[in-house]
This record gives C-alpha cells, structure tokens and sequence, in this order.
C-alpha cells in the first residue's frame, strides 16, 4: 500500500506560499479523514480502477463521465446552477441564466465535453487561446460550453489557476464506502474572458462563504457517482456569489 | 574644569533635538498610518480602475445605460397586442420591467459621480505611486535623524554637513509637494474619495451585481422570449421594425456585458483597497505632512544651528585666556558658517 502523501497528495515542490498553504490544508483534511478512516473501516479492498491509499479510502483515476442534464421535472444528470450574492445554498437565490433549457433558469444543464467528463490525476486545461472575440469559452475537454446570459462558458483544469495564478494539485477524488470525497481546487470556469476559480477548497486552501467540500456518492459495481461542491466566487465581478456544482455519470478508471 | 570644547551649546543641542524629532516623526508616520499595507491598496486602486476612467469609456457606460433604457421602455410602452402578448408571457422579463426604473436612476446616478470625478481621478493617478508613498517619509525621515544624530553625538566634527544636510532635506520636503503638484492634485483626491465613499461599499456593489443579475435575465427574456416571439407571429424583419431599440440592445448585449462585467469586478475587488486608502489621513493634509516638517528643518539648520562669526566670538571672548562655558562658542560650528 502507497502511503497518503505519495498517492493522495502532490509532493512538496518548489511552490508558492500559497500552493504549500493550500497543499498543508490538503494534508490536514486528508490526514484527518485517513484517521476517520483507519478507525471506523473493514480495510475494504480497491475497487477496479482505483489506487488503494488507506485503508478503505481509494484515489478513483480515471474519467468522471458525465450524464448530460436533463430538465423534466426535477433537474437530473449534471448541472450547475450560481447563488446570488447573500444568499444560501438552500434557498438562493440564485442566478437565472436565461440561457438556460430548464424551466427554472436557476439551472444551468451541462453536457460531457470531448473527454467525456471530468478526468482525475490530471488537468484538463484549455486550449490557447481560451475564448474568442465574443469572450465565449473555448474550453470543451470536460463539459461541452454552455450559454450563460448570452456567452458560452467553459470548464478546465490546470496546474496554474488562471484566476488566482496559483499552482493548484490535479483533481483527486476519494472513494471510502461508497461516499466521495476530495479536492478539486484547479476546476476553472471560463466566461466572458474572464476565469472564475470554482474548484474546492480554494487554491489557496481555504473554504470562504458557501464553499463546501467535495461529497457524494459512489457504487464501485457500476461506477455510478453523484459528486457534489460548492465553490464562493473570490474577487471578480461576481465576488460573493457562489457556484454550486452536480456532476452525475460513471466512473471509468484509467 | 569640564573643556567648554566638549559641551555642546544648549541651544544647538535643542535645535538638533528638535531635527532627530523630526526625523523620528517621518519615520514614525508610515507605520502609525499603515501606510506599507493601506498605500500600495491605493496604488491597486488606482491601476484597477484605469480601464475605465476614460472619458469615452465612461461615456460608453452611459450609452450601455441607454441602450437597455430604451429597450425596456420600448417594450414596456408597446400597446402593440402582440408585443404586449409576448411580454406579458415572458417570465423572465418582469423582473427587468418592475426593478428598471430604480437600476437605471442609480446606475446613471453612479456614472455621473463617477464622469465628474474624472478630473479628480486622473489628478491622483498623476501623483507619484501610491506604493512609494511611505518611503516618502521613511527616507528623508532616516536621514533626518541620522544627521541630527551625527550632530549630538560628535558636535565637534561634520557641523557643516549636519546643517548643510538638514537645510538640504527641508527644502527637498517643501519643494516635493510643489514638484508633484500636490497642492492641486491631493484636495482633488480628497474630493474623489469623498464621492467615491457611498459607492465603493460592499452594501452598494452588491445591489449593482444584483442590478447587473436582472438586467442579464431580462436581457436573456428579452432576447430568447420576447422578440422571438413577435417574430414568430410576424415575421423577423417586422419585428426588427416594431422593436427596434430591442433588436439594437440584442445586437450590443454582448459588447455592453464586455463592458459592465470587468468594471463591475474592478469596483468589487476594490472596496477593501478603497476602505484602505479612506483609513488613511485626509488626502488635502499630505502636502502639509511635507512641508510642515521641511519648513521646520530650514529653521533648525538656519537660526537654530548658526554658530557665530569669528570676529563676533573675538569680540564677545572675555580677555581672560580662559573664556567661560557659557560664551564659548559651539564646537565646530564655525566651521558651518565660513
């Protein structure tokens, strides 16, 4: 068995501040869920797909296929829907982007990109130059662009954050008895040429506002996830809003 | 019988006192004032809002303004029952109809305040860099009590360095504020940031991004709801023709949502630098902070550490060989007078 830091963690580099305060946060929370885990697990095996870290608490590598959202009736598949400043995750309010195809513009759908979904132990960044004339997204690895209040955005991860400038670890996304957990810090909206950190905990390792930790669930017989998030906006001109972030597919290791 | 050589008059030594005060007071103002971490926030500000405070950028937000204004009102005008038909069945416009008249009254309120402060903006973005701001004092400061420090701890040597130093700096701290136009160009700073106080607050900035949620939504209804459908009943080329300042907001909604998106981040990532630079002293003082110290230290190094002429110290020198303390003159303070 690979030890936490090894598997779990990108090693301790020649970084910024912030990157090595983001990296201990990382280390802390990890550390504190590799102990939950070690008290309170059978020492399950991996499953397919995953590389085993701890004890009942696997690093899942691979894609994160998404299921396109879908509007009829409840919101299912995955979408992505943006809380007004001062609001709550619960009650909004949020954002109605008229460009929505749901009859509540609050949800924004979103469909499989050209890797399929998200991919994990890796980035997804976005191609050069990352939006065009209109400031539509160009990135389209993770999520095909979506309209937003009439311009398309985009979905990427890599190393270098474009919003904060910081070096940001890889996507990881632990499975631990059928409950997802992690980190996906580098998750970077694009819009309106501009970026939007979304990734949680932020790059610089903190969780501001609204920000909730990566959860959810996993089936390790079908590869079926639900991964949840939410993400504060820090600066920009949406600073105090706050993405919240449904990711619905299958699992397919690397 | 203490060598009168070796004494420093009390008067010299008072004015050199005074100059190491001086200097510790410069040095001391920075920190007091946190200028180190308030200044460079200014300096932030001022770069961050550059884009836009351009008389024709400015003017281009006013037109944004005008180009929504008239779509609203066009369409909320429109007694055309198929115009009316669409709005009215439009969910997603209401918001903008009902909440419009209040954006627009603020928003063009706020371009104004900030186009007549135009000329208050560029004169600060004219003065040298916020972030040089506390080495304006720290330095001179330093060198101020190095001088006044030299003089009280070897008053026989460098009299003429000390005074010439002191001199020099004073009306290097007199001359900077006119050299840099201060006088002009801080009240006019003073007067931006008194304008600038209700709109760069956290309360106002997020009433505009919700001001800048709605007008997105209803643009969006307007776009996608409405207009398509008066140009399904008749036709597009008419309904270009019944709603044209709607066809022209659609045509421009990108180039406005260009505009409006960066300034509205702008104006959100600077309430903090703003709170920052208001904590600082008023801006019409800072000249003052230059020149009150400077003219101080030109009467310091002139009256306050003028030695007397040797012809004066013959004459005054009793004729006694050994002349008292007390009429002695300073150590080497003829030497900064030849």
């Amino acid at each position: 068995m690979t030890t936490l830091s090894t598997t779990v963690l990108p090693p301790l580099r020649r970084t910024s501040r912030r990157r090595r305060l983001a990296t201990l946060a990382l280390l802390a929370t990890a550390t504190g869920g590799a102990l939950t885990a070690c008290s309170s697990d059978d020492g399950g095996d991996a499953p397919a797909g995953g590389d085993a870290s701890r004890a009942g608490s696997v690093a899942l590598v691979g894609t994160f296929a998404l299921d396109p959202g879908a509007c009829d009736g409840a919101p299912s598949g995955s979408y992505f829907r943006m809380v007004n400043s001062g609001g709550t995750l619960e009650e909004g309010p949020y954002f109605p982007n008229p460009d929505s195809s749901c009859s509540d513009p609050s949800i924004t759908p979103i469909a499989p990109g050209t890797d399929g979904g998200l991919v994990t132990g890796g980035y997804q960044p976005s191609p050069d130059p990352a939006f065009d004339d209109q400031g539509n997204a160009q990135a389209d690895g993770i999520t095909a662009p979506a309209g937003f209040a009439a311009i398309q955005f985009g979905l990427s991860t890599q190393e270098t954050d474009p919003q904060t400038g910081t070096e940001v670890p890889a996507p990881e996304i632990l499975a631990a008895d059928g409950e997802l957990s992690g980190q996906i810090t580098a998750w970077s909206a694009s819009w309106n040429s501009l970026y939007f950190n979304q990734g949680s905990p932020k790059p610089d390792g903190s969780s501001p506002g609204l920000t909730a930790p990566v959860s959810g669930t996993y089936d390790e017989e079908t590869g079926r996830f639900v991964l949840e998030w939410a993400s504060a906006v820090v600066d920009g001109p949406f600073n105090g809003f706050t993405g919240v972030w449904h990711l619905e597919g299958t699992f397919t290791p690397a | 019988m203490p060598d009168p050589a070796s004494r420093t008059r009390p008067a010299r030594r008072g004015a050199l006192l005074a100059a190491l005060a001086i200097g510790l007071g410069l040095i001391a103002a920075p920190v007091a004032f946190a200028m180190f971490d308030r200044a460079p926030q200014g300096a932030t500000m001022i770069a961050d809002f550059e884009p836009f405070m351009t008389a024709p950028r400015l003017e281009g937000f006013q037109n944004d303004i005008a180009t929504i204004d008239a779509a609203v009102r066009e369409v909320d005008a429109s007694t055309d029952p198929v115009v009316v038909e669409a709005r009215e069945a439009s969910a997603g416009y209401a918001p903008l109809s009902e909440q419009w008249p209040q954006i627009h009254e603020d928003m063009t309120g706020l371009l104004d305040d900030v186009q007549a402060n135009l000329g208050n903006y560029q004169a600060v973005a004219a003065l040298p860099d916020f972030a040089l701001f506390p080495w304006f004092f720290l330095v001179p400061g330093a060198l101020i009590t190095a001088l006044a420090g030299l003089g009280l701890l070897a008053p026989r040597r460098r009299t003429a360095l000390v005074r010439g130093g002191l001199a020099l700096l004073g009306a290097g701290l007199i001359a900077a504020p006119v050299a840099f136009q201060m006088f002009d160009r801080a009240p006019a700073g003073g007067r931006m940031m008194d304008a600038f106080a209700t709109i760069q607050t956290t309360e106002n900035v997020t009433r505009i991004q919700g001001y800048f949620a709605t007008m997105a939504a209803g643009q969006g209804a307007l776009r996608l709801d409405v207009v398509p459908a008066v140009a399904q009943r008749i036709g597009p080329d008419a309904a270009a023709e019944t709603l044209p300042a709607t066809t022209a907001l659609d045509a421009a909604w990108i180039g406005i949502l260009g505009d409006m998106t960066p300034m509205i981040g702008a104006m959100s990532d600077n309430v903090d630098s703003y709170q920052a630079v208001a904590s600082l002293p008023p801006f019409p003082l800072f000249p003052w902070f230059f020149v009150a110290p400077g003219v101080l230290l030109l009467a310091i190094a002139g009256p306050g550490l003028r030695g007397r002429r040797p012809t004066e110290e013959a004459a005054t020198r009793a004729p006694s060989p050994t002349p008292s303390p007390a009429d002695a003159p300073a150590p080497g303070l003829t030497e900064g007078v030849r």
